[in-house]
């Protein structure tokens, strides 16, 4: 149909561009490809097109990720599955080149294209090229290759099997330590379609030279395999082969090993079970936790609840829970911030009086961190803990942080507070509230930061919504209307912006009574800025208000601003005029 | 009737200054048509512009959009707030093109609550040494944007006075002028010329030493505060408010409180690790100068140290 929509003559531009000098040109036109075959027809792209396209391929870095990206979606354009292999040729060479990503996307493709293409048409055209790639000169061709195998393998014969695994433990053998870091990271996805006879035999020996690679490169991405393949083995066969590798990766002597052990230990534990990890990998996990990079220190704190769930909660009691308290005033503050992100759900575990009495004095302590990340880290997870310990003796603890984070020197640290101020309350309940907090949402009204004037007006917003319209008409209103005729006119805006975002969740009744008042009056005031948020908030007002309210107060009000002389204030006026006209009109 | 099509003619703009808002430029041709309304504005403005308090009082920027739009997640959104942008809005720092379009389209949409200045960055010559030719080059494929730019710089006032009493300039004072009245009437609309009395306004500083000074920057004067006293005297001014220079902690009180310098480019050139500040003259007249730090940079990670990708 788009045929018909679009004339020929463009695509004969389209398909001259592809040769064009500048690239912008030559780019647009790869990213049209689709077009240009539709136009061309099935079979003229098979024997023209594709094969143009496999001959230019010294292009620039930009185009040829262009065109192997749109090769990967091309099959409907040659005439269906079964013709999806002359896709095959341009992709191979496309494989072989300098630049990573153009590889990557390649291989990509033929993994897409591969993985629609039928059975035989595999064994006879997939299969040679993912050979080819293999024995390639340079190891461009090899790398690719590495990312083809899990494609490849299914549909091959016996024979073939065999052969596809022998080639593949040459790759993770390699001369160049490029081929055997893909083959090292693409060995989860092809044991995962190996038969588990020979996964447990040549597999777990591919695996094994791996995790012994004297380039640490390599054996970090063999850590990452450790997960995928322990899921795949039985649990006594992950106890035998994964495990002694785990324990011997985080003792290894290059700190980036250890990271990403750090990062994937607690997925390991559940492969194995529960009496492998209290023996091997506790002990291994509180090295880790010890490291003496802290980098491993951040990995393996970010990661201390995810693994205290997987035991029991004496052992976490006995082993872990020490060396968090370490943590807690560890030198770095990336480790206690970390820390602080996570600890909090160690509360559920240990239960309550664990948590009272050894994980209260870590949350206050790093409630008082110099570093404000680490103390709203801890805010930020309150409710768990609040689940466990109860109100009380967290309110008295917490109270004092909240009030010194409330006027921290940071404004982003101020807003994240107030962020968390309707969630507090909802926790800690009306009666805390009033006492406490009341005084602080009012003081961040006055805030010298728009932001946080702006999250301070929210704020009372959401607290009106909690606690409901007549508890705001006695803690809210009236201190918020008293600070209407501020010395400043951006406070007196806040002020504004509060009543608007009330008013809505106040009774029509009370709007009108004491929120209304205040507005009509503010359109006096002798800053022209003032008179059009006036405007602007009256328009937010109209639906919520009566109609007779709206014609009798509102309008007049607006007609007034609409003459004013200043043409801002004339402008939002008008605009709230035209809306009363609007809602009158629809209703 | 006469407010829907003004709300239309507005449509457009406002969708421009929300793009531009999020850092991304407008079109060669968009740019076009709204510098030659802002050059219809601009040339109706006087030389020493007259601005109402309240407003809010800001210095250089330097093409560092991310840090404006911090300065207005600070002093509030325009029009809510009125601002007085004292020049400096493009070269060194990577986003010249959004930041000067930004404030451009400001004027246009909001010529009462916006007011900008020209800097000695706002010419022909700077550009083309310090980055915002090279940014337009880079951005649009050619120097058209850059040439309506730099036309429109001509256009820029030079100065502006608060309620009479605050002189806002990008430099500072010059020995050729001694009232207002002998700026407001010379022709501004031309490059910024090597010397003279428009040269000195955009180029010069205040300094320790009394008198007139040879200033080190090769254009301009330095003057003591004798000269500034003596110029608030005459002119009946309370305070001298200008920017052009790095203050490390955003604003600078000299000459007995004569003169402060207010600098709005945190971090300058991403390096020099500055306080920025605005100062806000309320509607009382009162002044609270308001310091920032840089906005935290998207995609820059919370922790410093973070794993090498060296894996490529």
């Amino acid at each position: 149909m788009s045929m018909a929509e679009e004339p020929l003559y463009p695509i004969a531009v389209l398909i001259d561009e592809l040769k064009n000098d500048d690239i912008q040109l030559r780019l647009n036109s790869i990213r049209r490809l689709s077009t240009i075959a539709r136009a061309l027809g099935e079979e003229r792209t098979r024997k023209e097109l594709i094969p143009f396209l496999s001959e230019n391929n010294d292009d620039d870095d930009e185009v040829l990720l262009a065109m192997a990206e749109e090769l990967g979606v091309f099959i409907p354009y040659v005439g269906g599955v079964e013709h999806a292999h002359v896709l095959l040729p341009p992709l191979e060479t496309l494989c072989t080149v300098e630049e990573t990503c153009v590889r990557d996307k390649a291989v990509e493709s033929l993994c897409r294209i591969g993985s629609q293409m039928r059975e035989n048409d595999l064994v006879e055209w997939f299969i040679p090229l993912v050979k080819r790639l293999a024995a390639g000169e340079w190891f461009t061709a090899r790398v690719s290759a590495c990312g083809l195998f899990h494609i490849a393998y299914p549909s091959a014969p016996e024979m073939l099997k065999t052969e596809l695994r022998s080639i593949y433990s040459q790759l993770c053998q390699d001369d160049m330590p490029m081929v055997r870091r893909s083959a090292a990271s693409n060995l989860g996805k092809f044991a995962a379609t190996v038969e588990s006879a020979h996964l447990k035999a040549d597999i777990m020996q591919i695996f094994e030279d791996l995790t012994q690679d004297d380039q640490d490169s390599v054996r970090l991405l063999a850590v990452e395999g450790c997960a995928a393949l322990g899921k795949l083995l039985e649990p006594p066969d992950c106890v035998a082969h994964i495990l002694p590798v785990i324990v011997n990766f985080s003792q290894d002597k290059s700190w980036r090993v250890r990271y990403m052990v750090a990062n994937q230990l607690y997925e390991l534990c559940e492969a194995v079970g529960p009496e492998p990890t209290r023996m091997d990998l506790v002990p291994a996990y509180v090295r880790l936790l010890r490291d003496n990079e802290a980098e491993v220190r951040i990995a393996a704190a970010g990661k201390v609840t995810k693994f205290c769930r997987i035991l029991s909660p004496e052992l976490a009691i006995q082993h872990i829970l020490p060396c968090v308290k370490e943590l807690s005033s560890d030198s770095s503050q990336h480790v206690r911030s970390a820390l602080a992100s996570v600890i909090m759900g160690m509360a559920p575990v240990l239960g309550k009086d664990a948590t009272i009495e050894q994980l209260l004095p870590i949350f206050l302590s790093l409630l008082k961190d110099e570093f404000p990340d680490v103390r709203l880290n801890i805010i930020s997870k309150l409710d768990q803990v609040n689940q466990v310990i109860g109100i009380d003796l967290l309110s008295q603890s917490l109270l004092p942080a909240i009030v010194e984070l409330a006027e921290d020197r940071h404004w982003r640290v101020r807003l994240a507070i107030i962020e968390y101020i309707p969630l507090l309350a909802s926790q800690l309940g009306v009666g805390f509230f009033d006492d406490k907090l009341g005084a602080l949402c009012m003081q961040w009204m006055q805030d010298k930061v728009y932001s946080i004037r702006d999250a301070a007006a929210n704020n009372l917003k959401r607290l009106a919504e909690e606690f409901g319209p007549e508890w705001a008409m006695q803690h809210i209103i009236p201190q918020v209307l008293e600070m209407v005729n501020n010395s400043h006119y951006l406070y007196r805006m806040t002020i504004l912006r509060a009543i608007s975002l009330l008013a809505p969740v106040m009774e029509s009744e009370i709007t009108c009574s004491k929120l209304l008042p205040v507005v009509i009056n503010a359109s006096k005031d002798r800053v022209p800025n003032i008179k059009f948020n006036v405007a602007k908030v009256l328009q937010s007002l109209i639906p919520i208000v009566d109609q007779s309210v709206v014609e009798k107060t509102i309008r007049p009000c607006l007609v007034e601003l609409g003459e004013d002389p200043d043409v801002d204030v004339r402008y939002f006026a008008n605009q709230a005029l035209q809306s009363i006209d609007h809602v009158m009109m629809s209703s | 009737m006469d407010s829907s099509v003004s709300s239309n003619s507005h449509g457009n703009l406002d969708e421009q200054i929300s793009q531009l808002m999020q850092c991304k430029p407008l079109s060669e041709q968009e740019v076009r048509v709204l510098c030659d309304k802002a050059k219809e504005i601009l040339m109706e403005e006087s030389n020493v512009q007259p601005v109402k308090s309240p407003v809010t009082i800001c210095g250089d920027i330097h093409g560092q959009f991310h840090d404006l739009a911090e300065l207005f997640r600070i002093g509030g959104k325009c029009p809510d707030t009125n601002y007085l942008f004292m020049g400096d809005y493009v070269d060194r720092g990577y986003y010249s093109v959004e930041t000067v379009t930004l404030l451009v389209a400001l004027k246009v949409r909001y010529p009462q609550r916006i007011t900008i200045l020209r800097g000695n960055h706002e010419s022909r010559q700077i550009t083309q040494v310090y980055g915002f030719y090279d940014e337009c080059l880079r951005k649009y494929g050619n120097a058209n944007v850059w040439k309506i730019f730099t036309d429109l710089f001509d256009y820029f006032p030079l100065t502006a006075l608060v309620e009479s009493e605050i002189f806002c300039l990008h430099g500072g004072l010059s020995p050729s002028i001694e009232t207002l009245d002998n700026i407001r009437n010379f022709d501004r609309v031309q490059e910024v010329p090597h010397e003279g009395p428009m040269c000195d306004l955009l180029w010069s500083d205040p300094d320790d030493r009394c008198g007139w000074g040879i200033s080190p920057r090769g254009a301009g004067y330095t003057f003591g505060q004798d000269i500034s006293e003596q110029f608030n005297h005459t002119n009946n001014l309370k305070l001298i408010a200008r920017a052009h220079q790095l203050v490390m902690e955003g604003y600078n009180w000299g000459h007995e409180q004569k003169v402060v310098t207010i600098f709005s480019a945190p971090n300058y050139c991403y390096r020099c690790g500055n306080m920025a500040s605005i100062l806000e003259v309320d509607d009382c007249k009162g002044h609270t100068f308001i310091q920032f730090e840089p906005a935290p940079r998207r995609g820059e990670p919370d922790v410093t140290r973070r794993t090498p990708d060296y894996f490529l």
